[in-house]
């Protein structure tokens, strides 16, 4: 699901979040981050994920960084981002765990 | 396809460059090219220059290639077939201090994403950090 | 060097790596991962099948397109460490060398070149524990002696039997490297010898 706006630092910068469960019995793990990096490096804002409320926010684009989330099953995946297309970043991020990282 | 950084992965097994170069298409995908070498002349475990330089070669594009190597030789003879190169590529091309197979992966995910030499070395290298 | 020269010179090392092949190997079973005889024994093979080539080019570039043929066509570790050797060797040395001077500065920079590739200092039991005496003795000398470079050389090598391997795949056996000769050496006095031999006429 996605719910826009969210917070912004910059109120004239477009800013999005969002939010979805990784339905993937092993969790994120190293297939569907790359796929997810990629897809976050397709748009031009800022994109952030954190697993779960408390988690720490890290960026989308980096491999490493969304690995290290290890975040596992059944957890929730929250998605932030701020700049050109945020909002189709943030949907496009959502749908893509939605759809369990499109897992054969 | 040239748009994109070139990934060459040298190990001393051929088994375990291709199985790296396997992972990288599976995980990431064939938009970017890799090309993997391994083994000596007699089917054991060895690198050499000649190989490397003709994998270098082979995925060479305008962004460059960035190497990913395992154990000793396989640095020493990915320096020497750089060297080896015309001296505008050289600028091009970067061993990744990084894990053989991590390494790959990360540095294939920077550049499918269209990331820079720099970036993809960077991204390579930071899995150990 | 007339081409006559340059052909004798590569005929000759190519001999000697033949006759000393399984010597070699014998060597690096012991150390390493037991190919420096092959693969020795490949890259002077290629020298030597390009020999007419080779010795019709001036000394650098001769020298040059020796150390290209062995990289090029030996793996591990042995084609790119001699071949750094000829190549620098042959980019250093003037267009037409004279002196020992020349030869001597030629062969410091094929030593260094050896060292940066090989990224060693010395005294790690390698091929350099031969190399770096010679060089030394090589640009210290006012004329040429024969015998102290063949003496060097040795003593070299033979240094290089209580040493602890430090790099390459000796260095996995540690205290165990030690009480062999390095092949590397091993094979370094053995070029070298059949450079003094043809000097002397031999």
């Amino acid at each position: 699901m996605t719910d826009a706006p969210a917070e912004s630092a910059d109120p004239n910068q477009p800013a999005a979040s969002g939010q979805a469960k990784i339905l993937d019995p092993t969790g994120l793990h190293a297939r569907p981050a790359v796929k997810l990096t990629k897809l976050a490096k397709t748009h031009e804002a800022t994109v952030e994920i954190r697993a779960g409320e408390e988690g720490k926010w890290v960026n989308a684009k980096s491999p490493n960084a969304v690995m290290k989330l290890k975040a596992g099953s059944g957890e929730i995946l929250f998605v932030r981002a701020e700049g050109a297309q945020a909002s189709e970043a943030v949907n496009a991020l959502v749908a893509l765990i939605e759809r369990d990282f499109d897992a054969e | 396809m040239s748009n994109f950084v070139g990934i060459v992965i040298v190990s001393h097994s051929p088994n375990v460059a291709k199985g790296t170069a396997d992972m990288v298409r599976e995980m990431v995908g064939d938009e970017v090219r890799v090309a993997y070498c391994g083994g000596n002349a007699e089917g054991g475990l060895g690198t050499d220059v000649a190989t490397i330089h003709n994998a270098i070669d082979s995925v060479f594009g305008a962004q460059g290639v960035a190497v990913l190597v395992d154990l000793g030789g396989a640095e020493t003879n990915s320096e020497m077939a750089i060297e080896m190169m015309d001296e505008e590529r050289q600028n091009a091309i970067v061993i990744c201090n990084a894990p053989i197979v991590e390494g790959a992966v990360m540095a294939a995910t920077e550049a499918a994403g269209g990331g820079s030499l720099d970036e993809v070395r960077a991204t390579a290298e930071e899995f150990l950090s | 060097m007339e081409p006559e020269t340059i052909k004798a010179v590569i005929s000759r090392t190519h001999a000697e790596i033949l006759a000393h092949a399984e010597e070699l190997t014998d060597l690096d079973q012991a150390i390493g991962d037991g190919d420096h005889g092959i693969n020795m024994k490949r890259g002077f093979e290629a020298i030597a099948a390009a020999a007419d080539t080779i010795a019709e080019l001036p000394d650098g570039k001769a020298l040059e397109k020796a150390g290209m043929t062995l990289v090029m066509s030996v793996g591990g570790a042995s084609g790119p460490l001699y071949g750094s050797l000829l190549m620098a060797m042959g980019k250093a040395m003037p267009e037409e060398p004279g002196s020992l001077g020349d030869f001597a500065g030629a062969f410091q920079a094929g030593v260094e070149a050896v060292m940066k590739r090989g990224k060693s200092q010395g005294g790690e039991k390698t091929m350099l524990e031969v190399l770096l005496p010679v060089a030394a003795l090589l640009s210290t000398a006012d004329s040429l002696d024969v015998e102290a470079v063949r003496a060097t050389a040795d003593a070299g090598l033979a240094s290089t039997k209580d040493m602890k391997a430090t790099k390459g795949r000796a260095s996995f056996l540690g205290e165990r490297s030690m009480g062999h000769l390095d092949p590397g050496a091993r094979s370094s006095a053995l070029l070298i010898h059949a450079v003094c031999d043809i000097i002397e006429g031999k």
